[in-house]
């Protein structure tokens, strides 16, 4: 790259960083005060409810207010307002109180004539709650943006007239779109709920209701979407510009796209829109047996965040990741041993492979009747050489345990098969340069070949946590989560959510932090082979 | 320092197959530099792995230094090799290559990389030590392999084909090296190559081997001149040397050669024999002097020109000539033997006699 390159893309980096914080501030002022503005509809729905359906009596959120469960609240709220309350009255008067970090919005309960002033409720919002969440989502936003804009800036920058065009007219105008858009919004809602302030002494006699109010995220999510979009149109401004100076380029590159569009398309249909999906899903209070189904934004992922049961199934999880390094190391000592030019060992193979192909379904009942306390093989065998039996699966310490043996079981055959093809594609020859140096077969196996076979057992052992993972069939048919929690996993953990307890949006959101789990461990295991792979080479 | 005797060693792969190596024994001096040359598939990298202890011979013994080492693994025996692709271990540095025998041997840390550095230095390739066999050129891998087979100080070093990889200019200049190399180091070094040149070249002795069996075992002038079977005879020398069928018949008190040439020559008498002949050994006569024949190709390679010449008995001939005039193709020439180098072999190919003037 030139040094004019550099320079220009340093400046783009920087003009991006710039409008980001720029747009941030700009559109989550006017952003904070439609929030205020619904928030007071919403609480107004609320005050309406309450007298219309149940009098004076306490509700459902109430008590849910009353045991202290604020979040849980909030959930419920929403999906108690969905979209049925539209427009808001002169009468209803709505109280908004702001100041740094904290803002609450109040609304009077009246009586079922709407005469009387009987209660008021109001709505809390707990911004230091998803601050961190809403200022990580800008910061992510910005980056990534920030990347992919450079990058196309890159291409462009070959042409000083286009660069400046890009870097400056482009996203000053999507600014300029999207802030008149936002304005002619805001005016309206803030219009619409007019705000006026009750005598303070009056507040004190009023039996009070405070709900969490669901607070900025929708305004985060709306400036990453913008700027996504706006990377997104500079990547193919820089495209669309290097493409006019090079013909060729560009033809190969649509010709390329010509041959990649099926599953391109197949990709973005059944694997990027589900997933996109999910996502949005995941930003809703998400019942498939009702019609309304009202955004709560990151409340789902707050909830995460403050659920012991979540996070008993991710450490349940990681714990039984550990048997992967286990079967490793007995699929490598069965791949030495069955390595052996020896009469018998093809058989050998086959049946140490066998447990790969059957289902896990069949594997699990099979298991299930060897960790029988009373008839389990297992426990035969035990009590057979005068030891006590083990109440495998009942027993909330080792049921886990005794699923991470039937998975060790099950992948050992497929551990030793990789291993055994590792092994295979070891020259000869090197082994037989280190035993003339002198190498003992321990020193051998130590200096030569567990390093050569290292992409392999990068590879298994990084396939493997992803895998261990996804784990739930043996645990749906096992233990179903017990005893006692004791191996409820992610993937069980999202299935209850979803199916069982109809609760499709926060399963979502858990799916997504799986996603971003596995994401993670992927993008690792790409690190780590690519270096092996040169090492190699 | 150690002489290596192989007495009738053989190699079956599979039993009641045909053997890879047939009873070879060859003994071996200490400090000699031997070449075993043969065609592909002759049996030349068994012998070595044979020697090396990485292949157990199905009979005969080895002994190194008078010791017998049939039986001893490897690591036991003292003996460093330099493989055809140089094996270098591709996860280790250059340094970590070349330091690792001594390292399995437990030498202390401060001598290996003392050792290293001077090996290194004397091979120069210094500047590679921290680099991996992967970064480096085909010649510079070379070189890595024969350090690491030198910091050991074997004593014993075998190689089979090391310079088969490598483009003609490096190995010219590597073929000289290694002789430098062995004067210096006076160890005994058993060498596989199927190039002619490099056995011609390298070797104090040449084993030519065929068939899984060892025909010659002489100094290489003494291959070339006198080879003890047609196999010899025709396996060394570019262009081939030259075979003409024909029987040996009575001549008065001695005998004549009776085929495509006819000569007076020593030999047994026998209805079937080859005389062979190497091209630099036929001269460029009048038709009327010698055999007549007419040109069919010629190949003028500077210094010397290659003739091809067809006999009227229908046979080939092929003559060196230096520079000078030279015919053109479809000329009629005469071909004559310089009698005292032409070569008898009988019916099985063995060298039986010799022409005389
Ligand atoms: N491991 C083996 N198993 C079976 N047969 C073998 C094995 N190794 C070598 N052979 C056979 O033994 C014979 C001699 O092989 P060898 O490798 O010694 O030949 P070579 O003279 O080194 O040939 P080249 O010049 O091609 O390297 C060949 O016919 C070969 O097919
Ligand atoms: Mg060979």
């Amino acid at each position: 790259m030139t040094h004019a390159q550099s320079l220009a893309r340093r400046w783009a980096i920087a003009a991006c960083m710039v409008w980001g914080v720029a747009t941030a501030v700009a559109v989550n002022r006017p952003l904070e005060r439609v929030e205020y503005a619904l928030a007071a509809h919403e609480a107004r729905a609320v005050a309406r409810a309450m007298v219309d359906s149940s009098g004076r009596r306490p509700s459902p959120i109430r008590r849910l207010v009353a045991e202290g469960s604020l979040t849980r609240a909030g959930v419920e709220l929403s999906r108690y307002l969905g979209r049925a309350v539209r427009g808001l009255e002169e009468s209803d008067r709505v109280v908004v109180h702001r100041s740094w970090l904290k803002r609450a919005v109040s609304v009077p309960l009246k009586d079922r004539d709407e005469w009387e002033i009987v209660g008021v409720v109001a709505l809390q919002a707990e911004p230091w709650r998803d601050l961190p969440v809403t200022l990580l989502a800008i910061a992510f936003a910005v980056l990534v943006a920030a990347t992919l804009a450079s990058r196309g800036v890159d291409r462009l920058a070959e042409d000083p007239a286009i660069a400046l065009y890009s870097v400056l007219v482009g996203p000053v105008a999507t600014l300029a779109v999207v802030m008149a858009a936002l304005t002619a919004l805001v005016r309206q809602r803030v219009e619409a709920a007019a705000a006026s302030l009750p005598p303070p002494s009056a507040l004190s006699r009023f039996d009070g209701l405070t709900l969490p109010l669901p607070s900025a995220t929708l305004s985060a999510l709306t400036l990453a979407l913008i700027f996504a979009a706006t990377a997104a149109a500079l990547v193919v401004a820089g495209w669309a510009a290097s493409a006019r100076r090079h013909a060729a380029e560009r033809r190969e590159t649509l010709t390329a796209w010509a041959f990649l569009a099926p599953s391109a398309l197949h990709l973005l249909v059944f694997t990027a829109g589900p997933l996109a999906f999910t996502l949005f899903i995941s930003f809703h209070d998400w019942d498939l047996l009702r019609l309304d189904r009202p955004f709560v934004g990151f409340g789902n992922y707050a909830e995460l965040v403050a659920d012991p049961l979540f996070w008993r199934a991710v450490g349940n999880t990681a714990v039984y990741a550990l048997y992967v390094p286990v079967s490793m190391g007995l699929a490598l000592g069965a791949a030495l041993i069955l390595n052996q030019p020896l009469r018998g060992m093809h058989a050998l193979r086959a049946i140490v492979f066998l447990p790969t192909v059957v289902s896990y379904v069949a594997i699990a009942i099979v298991w299930q009747w060897m960790f029988n306390a009373d008839f389990g093989l297992l426990n035969v065998l035990l009590r057979a050489v005068h030891l006590p039996g083990v109440d495998w699966l009942g027993n909330p310490k080792t049921a886990l345990v005794a699923l991470m043996i039937v998975s060790a079981w099950v992948q050992l055959g497929y551990q030793m098969v990789i291993y055994l093809a590792g092994l295979q594609g070891i020259p000869a020859h090197l082994i037989e340069a280190a035993t003339l140096d002198g190498a003992s077969p321990w020193a051998r196996l130590r200096h030569i070949t567990l390093p050569l076979l290292r992409p392999v057992t990068t590879y298994l052992f990084v396939t493997g946590i992803i895998w261990s993972f996804q784990v739930f069939t043996l645990v749906y048919v096992m233990t179903e989560g017990g005893p006692v929690h004791a191996t409820d996993v992610l993937v069980y953990r999202i299935y209850q959510n979803a199916w069982e307890f109809r609760r499709m949006g926060y399963a979502s959101a858990m799916s997504w932090i799986l996603f971003a789990i596995l994401l993670a461990l992927t993008l690792l295991q790409w690190r780590a082979l690519n270096r092996t792979v040169d090492d190699a080479a | 320092m150690a002489s290596v005797r192989l007495e009738r060693i053989a190699k079956r792969f599979d039993a009641g197959g045909t053997p890879a190596v047939d009873g070879v024994s060859l003994e071996i001096a200490d400090g000699e530099f031997t070449v075993i040359v043969g065609p592909s598939g002759c049996g030349k990298t068994t012998v070595l792995r044979m020697i090396a202890g990485l292949e157990g011979p199905t009979a005969g013994r080895i002994f190194i230094d008078g010791t017998d080492v049939t039986d001893l693994p490897p690591r036991e025996r003292d003996i460093a090799m330099v493989f055809q692709n140089y094996a270098l271990y591709p996860h280790l540095s250059v340094r970590e290559n070349i330091g690792f025998g001594l390292r399995m041997r437990r030498v202390d840390p401060v001598d290996i990389a003392r050792r290293v550095d001077r090996i290194a230095e004397s091979l120069e390739i210094g500047v590679l030590l921290d680099r991996r066999p992967a970064q480096l050129s085909g010649g510079q891998r070379q070189r890595v392999a024969l350090a690491r087979a030198i910091v050991r100080e074997p004593a014993v070093f075998l190689f089979d084909e090391p310079l088969s990889n490598l483009d003609a200019q490096v190995r010219a200049q590597t073929r000289g090296e290694l002789v430098r190399l062995h004067r210096r180091l006076g160890t005994t070094m058993i060498y596989v190559t199927h190039d002619q040149v490099e056995a011609m070249t390298m070797a104090q002795r040449v084993a030519v081997m065929h068939k899984g069996r060892v025909e010659q075992f002489a100094p290489p002038l003494d291959v070339y001149r006198a080879p003890s079977t047609l196999f010899v005879a025709s396996f060394l020398g570019s262009p081939t040397i030259n075979r003409f069928a024909g029987r040996v018949l009575p001549d008065g008190t001695s005998q004549r050669f009776d085929g495509g040439v006819r000569l007076r020559v020593e030999a047994p008498l026998a209805e079937v024999a080859t005389l062979a002949v190497r091209p630099e050994h036929l001269n460029l006569v009048a038709p009327t002097e010698g055999s007549a024949g007419e040109v069919t190709l010629v190949e003028p390679l500077g210094p010397e020109t290659i003739l091809h010449v067809r006999l009227t008995g229908g046979e080939q001939a092929t003559l060196r000539l230096g520079a000078g005039t030279t015919p053109a193709v479809g000329d009629t020439v005469g071909v004559s033997v310089r009698a005292t180098e032409a070569l008898v072999y009988d019916a099985r190919g063995r060298l039986m006699g010799r022409g005389v003037a």
